[in-house]
């Protein structure tokens, strides 16, 4: 009877979950399995079925292909991006011998700064009458085009989210840093190890916890990037920053394909999933060489 | 134990449609509005910017006074993210409003092929509207194929050019050019007296978003064609040549190097760029921004260039043109009162006076350059007259319901890679044929 009244309970004090649980997210998901095989337009009173067709021609999509592709782009240059200046910025804090938290706070600011407003600032400091450009012309004979290659565009855009979550992934590590034991390192201090070696064979190690959190994270980031392609590069050049959800935003908001956009954005969980599943399985591995279990 | 459970889920689910219920705005699609003491309120949704607000919400105060049953909540259309996306998730959730204004004639397509809004030209009235308000020629082009009148114009932007024309006349230009070679010659002189000078600077000619074509590709398009239509129905029936020709002339531009698409900020106002097009909107912000922008001083305006031995007269044009629309989930005696309302409204000609003054945008009417009603305000700012002139040339834009593919494809395939020097003109053009005939098929 005891049992049977705890059980009422948790169900009690887990129901405000479960009821957001399923509004906000069971019931979209499952709505939006079902406009993926519609082509509703978010107007229309009649849907048409349609099979599997949004699927296939999502595969074959050009928008699609570039999503793909891109968000790897993006991965292979903003993680370990985010992650050298994040553990920069962790290694300097922890260094100091006070106001470690100001610091930190300082550096975490940017956290919390509008994506827009930062893509503005930035569109207006590299635009091609900016006094920076004006400057690498007239100085330097350095003309570029910063968002009008892909390459560039990437890279910038890269820069701009890393400079936003460097604060708090090194948030993050600082903790992971606290919680390194100072004894061994005095004992390697003893055994004569170097600076390199220690970082390499201490730091890094005992620090996995952090890091396989701040790796999870930023992988989760380049997934969801929207905001700062939105505002910059809108996709372009040729698709060359064309993110998921700047792909999911364009068939579903401009293009009105509701039904479409929701295969898109299918497709878009399944690579997502499928992606952090396999680099998780990688990270753990490297985290048991090291003696994680 | 058991009613307790079932009093505490019941407790919990009202809760929570109480607080459902609350998200809740209007009234829910298809009843009647009609309140006891016979009073009709329709929901007006206003572009949300001051000026058209303001506007909108004294004329539906004066339109009361006039017609005390019926009531106009007058409210912004929110644009979260865009309004267009609002009106669909409105739609969607049956909370759309009785009418709105600033619909775009590819979005009037989409609703009309989804039947979210109605025929205005089969509605009682609708006759009246086009006499009284003078806009009989100005309508002819915002025909749908389906031979119905979706929109009702409210202003119609005739877009221009505008030329720097201080800079002109260091070049030895009285006036802007007016053919394309014409405007060669003068991007010939610019490159040599000032080679950090561009003709056209504007990074949205690398930009393949739809909207930005409305602005570039179609006013040269529409003034190269005659005006002739882009697509009709759901076929492609655009002037080849003219189409070419618009390509050659950006990629001759560009070979002089007179075009820059990197980002730049005001580069019309600075002169970085001599040549650009220009709304009548631009002209309240340069007062306030760009004060030293002087009227046939500083710039003048010219209708679109035209490929040489084009007449140089009577030269179409793009029209950024809005209008209103009547929702068909809305209930017949709110639709009734809409149209009322939008007699009443353009049945007097101060009211588009007064909406001239607010908002700087052109109406819609056929004599909006020769009504005394609108000298006064030519007096003012006779930097509008253009614009006034220019409506009875004014093509509105397409009404496919998928414009945004199809407009898409005229950047991404044949205006994008031109200036960028990485197509050429004839090639560009049939690939955005292609692309766009194999949507629409």
């Amino acid at each position: 009877m005891r049992t049977k009244n705890n059980n009422g309970m948790g169900w009690l004090f887990a129901s405000p979950y479960l009821l957001y649980g399923l509004i906000f997210f069971l019931i979209p998901l499952g709505w939006s399995f079902y406009l993926s095989i519609t082509d509703w337009n978010l107007i229309a009173p009649v849907f048409h079925h349609v099979g599997l067709d949004n699927f296939i021609k999502a595969l074959k999509s050009p928008g699609v292909h570039a999503a793909f592709f891109v968000t790897f782009k993006f991965m292979i240059v903003f993680v370990p991006m985010v992650i050298a200046s994040s553990l920069i910025v962790a290694l300097v804090v922890h260094g100091l011998p006070r106001f470690k938290g100001l610091f930190l706070i300082g550096f975490f600011l940017p956290y919390l700064a509008s994506g827009v407003v930062s893509s503005f600032i930035v569109k207006g400091f590299l635009s091609y009458n900016s006094p920076v450009n004006t400057f690498l012309r007239g100085q330097l004979g350095l003309d570029i085009n910063w968002l009008g290659t892909p390459l560039s565009a990437l890279l910038l855009v890269a820069v701009i989210i890393a400079w936003k979550f460097t604060g708090y992934y090194a948030l993050i590590l600082t903790s992971g840093f606290e919680s390194i034991n100072q004894e061994i390192y005095e004992a390697a201090a003893i055994d004569g190890v170097n600076g390199w070696q220690r970082f390499w064979r201490i730091t890094l190690p005992l620090l996995y916890p952090a890091l396989f959190t701040t790796l999870i994270l930023s992988i989760g980031v380049t997934f969801g990037i929207f905001t700062e392609v939105y505002q910059l590069t809108g996709g372009g050049p040729n698709f060359g920053t064309n993110t998921w959800q700047m792909e999911i935003y364009k068939q579903a908001f401009q293009n009105l394909s509701a039904g479409y956009a929701s295969a898109v954005a299918l497709i878009a969980s399944v690579v997502t999933f499928i992606s952090i599943f396999i680099i998780r399985k990688f990270l753990e591995m490297w985290g048991k060489r090291n003696g994680w279990t | 134990m058991k009613m307790k459970k079932a009093a505490s889920l019941l407790l919990g689910a009202s809760v929570l449609a109480g607080s459902l219920a609350g998200c809740s705005t209007g009234n829910p699609a298809g009843e009647d509005s009609t309140s006891k003491n016979g009073t009709t309120t329709i929901e007006f949704w206003a572009a949300p910017n001051p000026p058209q607000q303001a506007y909108w919400k004294e004329t539906a105060k004066a339109f009361e006074k006039d017609h005390p049953k019926i009531k106009i909540k007058v409210s912004p259309i929110k644009e979260s993210p865009t309004s267009e996306a609002s009106i669909q998730s409105a739609i969607a959730g049956k909370e759309a409003p009785t009418m709105s204004e600033n619909i775009n004639r590819g979005f009037a397509a989409q609703l009309a092929e989804s039947k979210a809004i109605e025929p205005l030209n089969k509605m009682k009235g609708y006759d009246d509207i086009l006499k009284s308000r003078s806009m009989t020629d100005t309508i002819k082009g915002w025909k749908f194929a389906d031979g119905n009148q979706y929109v009702l114009p409210i202003y119609s932007n005739a877009m221009l050019f505008g030329w720097r024309l201080d800079i002109l006349k260091k070049l030895g230009y009285n006036e802007p050019p007016k053919t394309y070679s014409e405007v060669l010659d003068v991007t010939k002189k610019l490159k040599a007296k000032y080679p950090d000078k561009y003709l056209w600077a504007k990074p949205d000619l690398a930009d393949p978003t739809a909207w930005k074509r409305w602005f570039d590709f179609f006013m040269l398009y529409d003034a190269a064609s005659g005006g002739n239509k882009f697509i009709e129905g759901n076929k492609l029936v655009a002037d080849d040549k003219a189409g070419v020709d618009v390509l050659n002339f950006m990629d001759n531009i560009r070979k002089e190097k007179g075009i820059l698409t990197k980002q730049s900020k005001d580069p019309f106002e600075t002169g970085l760029g001599i040549f650009t097009d220009i709304g009548p909107w631009t002209l309240q912000y340069w007062a306030e921004k760009f004060p030293e922008m002087k009227y046939n001083k500083t710039f003048a305006f010219s209708t679109p260039p035209v490929p040489d031995g084009t007449d140089t007269k009577n030269v179409s044009t793009f029209a950024d043109t809005k209008g209103l629309v009547i929702y068909s989930s809305a209930p017949e005696n709110e639709k009734k009162a809409a149209m009322e309302f939008i007699k009443w409204v353009y049945s007097k000609p101060e009211n588009d006076v007064k909406w001239m003054e607010k908002t700087n945008l052109p109406p819609a009417r056929d004599d909006l350059a020769t009504n005394d009603a609108f000298k006064e305000i030519y007096e003012k700012n006779p930097a509008l007259k253009p614009y006034a002139e220019a409506i009875p040339n004014a093509v509105p834009s397409i009404d496919n319901a998928k414009y945004n593919e199809l407009q898409t494809y005229i950047g991404q395939y044949a205006v994008n890679p031109v200036v960028k020097g990485e197509v050429q003109p004839k090639k560009g053009w049939e690939k955005m044929k292609e692309a766009i005939e194999g949507d629409l098929k």
